[in-house]
């Protein structure tokens, strides 16, 4: 489209000479402010609603998501170490056993159907696969349930496809939601924007308080009392509620953290059971696996100390203690393994500890996952009314400025 | 009118075609295999270099076995005895020589039963044994490292080993075939020129095969060369007819083709340098022969093979 020239210097014109006489410029001043109010208003409305869709991703999107990736990670996991001890039982495998390996499958293809839904990319050899691997265990029972060896074979392909496969690409859907919590926090921090436009304005509002004071020798102006009042009521609520929600925001990293540690924790628990499990199923060829339950159960160690740091309560001091029960159990078990008394070892594998700190560590996480919850609750609550709130001062603050300039105007008339 | 109507239908029509039908596309990822299968490409460099040349089934001659529980002061026996358990190395995945018993969990089959005439002639007990089960690539570093007293597990005695270990008289007489699909067309070890053929790694089959075949897969244990069977990851398997005796018990869809092509006498391993355990060891070996425990043996475990043959005559160096 062309423009004409001629409209537009003309316009021009009118403003320039418009605000040469007072009464131009106190018209020009009503308009400057009336659109200030509204941009600052609506500046502050648009940065409190990308908090609040910040916060609702968190709770009802980002941290489902990633608890959901935890459980596909965890659930697998479980699920390869059931099938071993199962195997290494001897005979039928116990129905308590069985029981386990398949809540544990049907766990990890419920929660990998929730995460699926939001990465189809990440969970596609998830998808692939894990039917793979039931399928191999399956093969695996069949031959145990002839008596034939070619069924420890299969067990050991299933095991090898999930630590080579499965886990990993569990572990890269975990790490991505996990990112997307961190994402969704980093999202409802302080509006630097608003706040400084909304500053600006109240500044503008002061200045032209004095200008008017100047010129007509009246100390107030009421109408822009009213516009001021707003306008410092508007910027004082979205600060104060910014920094409310950054405060709680900061209180759910720490939360998340939290979860995060106890999640490892429990992954590095089931892994060490598994390693547990394996060195006696080898028989005597399993110092691999005794090497990665020492190295795993330091981390372990690490984690809870790290988790008792972040949160110290009832369950993670627990944890704690079944944690030290349990090495001692093994340390029996390798003794009476190494001493040849491999049944009394296969024996003692069957304690509580293990269980009991997995119960400790999923009662933690549920805590955590709590703790999360209520400070995004918080937050949120802390956000009604906000978006409503500053909408009516923005109004209140362009109808007072239009107001007590018009009042001044009509002396000119 | 009509004709201008029916122009702007097709009109109409040619410009709301719609995208291609979504289709749904798998995700194809590779099949699994047995962990730690890998393809040989040349026959391990021990065997690739000439084999040293000796008499290999010559073993030391037993003197008169001492009672149980009373073994001669100082020898390697009395150290076992006063332990008061053997370590021997055995396999739990070769199914009739040496498997786990998945109803009892017990380690069993002809290579255990010798291990428990070895252990029942030192104590008197035939379970004072701790079982470590060893695969085929670790039999001699076990033996060197004196993690385990002795290995019986479908060893066979070569001048190589001999250069590393120490071996007892031959307590069996294997050689090597091949099991494949049953129907499969293939008859013997030269109708796989242009097959796959899997072997357990550190064996001595694997040295037997590798330039008689196109393809040469190796594994941990000869149950993962089965998997790799009925997963149709290889034609065949090639080893002693003992091992794939085991094998075709587990799939009656496979069966053992073809004559032995290799002789692979088995002889218990023992670390180099204990030559009183060598002759003990043949000393049970000989009574084994001569009581008809031997023969009982063979009847519990092999008997899939064909009546009991005469057990191999021992054949010593001095």
């Amino acid at each position: 489209m062309v423009i004409d020239s001629q409209p537009r210097q003309a316009l021009v014109r009118r403003v320039t000479g418009l605000a040469r006489s007072t009464p131009g410029r106190l018209s020009l001043i009503v308009v400057v402010l009336v659109l200030a109010s509204l941009a600052s208003g609506w500046l502050s409305t648009w940065s409190v609603n990308r908090q609040e869709r910040a916060l609702e991703d968190l709770a009802t999107r980002s941290e489902p998501l990633s608890h959901a990736a935890q459980e596909v990670y965890r659930a697998l996991q479980d699920a390869d170490a059931t099938a071993a001890s199962a195997f290494l039982s001897g005979g039928l495998e116990p129905p308590a056993l069985r029981e386990r390996y398949e809540a544990d499958i049907a766990q990890a293809q419920a929660a990998l159907s929730v995460a699926t839904a939001s990465s189809p990319d990440l969970t596609a050899t998830l998808s692939a696969q894990l039917p793979v691997y039931t399928g191999l265990i399956e093969t695996a029972r069949t031959n145990n349930r002839q008596g034939f060896p070619v069924g420890a074979a299969y067990l050991r392909e299933a095991s090898g496809l999930m630590r080579t496969q499965l886990l990993p690409s569990a572990q890269e859907l975990y790490r991505a939601e996990t990112d997307r919590v961190a994402g969704a926090q980093d999202e409802a921090g302080f509006p630097w924007a608003p706040v400084l436009v909304a500053l600006a304005f109240v500044i503008a509002l002061v200045l032209t308080q004095r200008y008017l004071t100047r010129k007509t020798n009246r100390l107030l102006n009421v109408g822009l009392l009213v516009a001021t009042g707003a306008a410092v009521l508007s910027l004082l609520w979205v600060t104060t509620v910014s920094v409310l929600v950054m405060n709680d925001v900061a209180d759910s990293r720490k939360a998340s953290k939290t979860v995060d540690v106890l999640a490892q924790a429990r992954i590095a628990t089931l892994t060490a059971r598994g390693d547990e499990t394996l060195t006696l199923v080898a028989r005597g060829a399993g110092q691999a696996y005794e090497k990665s339950f020492v190295e795993v159960s330091e981390r372990l160690e690490g984690q809870l100390d790290q988790a008792k740091r972040l949160a110290n309560t009832e369950a993670v001091d627990q944890a704690m203690r079944h944690f030290r029960q349990w090495q001692q159990v093994h340390q029996r078990i390798r003794g009476a393994d190494d001493a040849g008394q491999y049944n009394d070892a296969v024996a003692l594998i069957d304690n509580p500890y293990f269980d009991s700190l997995d119960k400790d560590l999923v009662r933690a996480i549920g805590e955590a996952r709590q703790d999360f919850s209520d400070e995004v609750a918080v937050a949120r609550a802390s956000l009604a009314g906000t978006v409503v709130g500053v909408l009516v001062l923005a109004v209140i603050s362009a109808a007072g400025s239009t107001m007590g300039l018009w009042q001044r105007l009509k002396e000119y008339r | 009118m009509r004709r201008l109507a029916l122009v702007s239908i097709m009109l109409l029509t040619a410009c709301s075609a719609g995208p291609a039908p979504s289709e749904v596309v798998p995700r194809s990822g590779p099949a699994p295999q047995p962990a730690g299968a890998s393809t040989v490409t040349a026959a391990p460099s021990s065997s690739a270099s000439p084999a040293p040349s000796c008499d290999a089934t010559a073993s030391l001659r037993p003197g008169p076995l001492p009672p149980a529980g009373q073994m001669p002061a100082g020898s390697n026996m009395e150290r076992i005895l006063k332990r008061g358990r053997l370590i021997a190395g055995v396999d739990q995945n070769s199914y009739l020589m040496g498997f786990r018993n998945s109803f009892t969990g017990e380690i069993e089959g002809f290579d255990v039963d010798v291990v428990r005439q070895i252990a029942k002639a030192i104590f008197g007990d035939e379970k004072k044994v701790q079982f470590k089960v060893v695969t085929s690539a670790e039999r001699i570093p076990m033996l060197q490292s004196g993690e385990v007293d002795l290995v019986v597990r479908t060893m066979t005695i070569t001048c190589e080993r001999l250069e590393r270990v120490d071996f007892s008289s031959v307590y069996y007489q294997a050689g090597q075939r091949v099991l494949v699909r049953r129907n499969s067309g293939n008859t013997s070890v030269d109708s796989l020129k242009d097959k796959r053929v899997c072997v357990a790694s550190g064996s001595t089959s694997l040295g037997n095969v590798i330039n008689r075949v196109k393809t040469t897969v190796s594994v941990p244990n000869w149950t993962d060369c089965l998997v790799m069977l009925q997963q149709g990851q290889t034609d065949a398997i090639s080893t002693d007819d003992t091992i794939l005796a085991g094998l075709a018990a587990q799939d009656p869809y496979t069966e053992v083709v073809g004559g032995r092509f290799t002789e692979e006498p088995y002889g218990v391993g023992i670390p180099k340098g204990q030559e009183d355990l060598v002759r003990f060891v043949n000393g049970v070996l000989e009574r084994m022969r001569s009581d008809g425990s031997w023969s009982g043996i063979y009847w519990r475990w092999l008997s899939t093979l064909g009546p009991a043959p005469a057990p191999p005559v021992a054949r010593y160096r001095d």
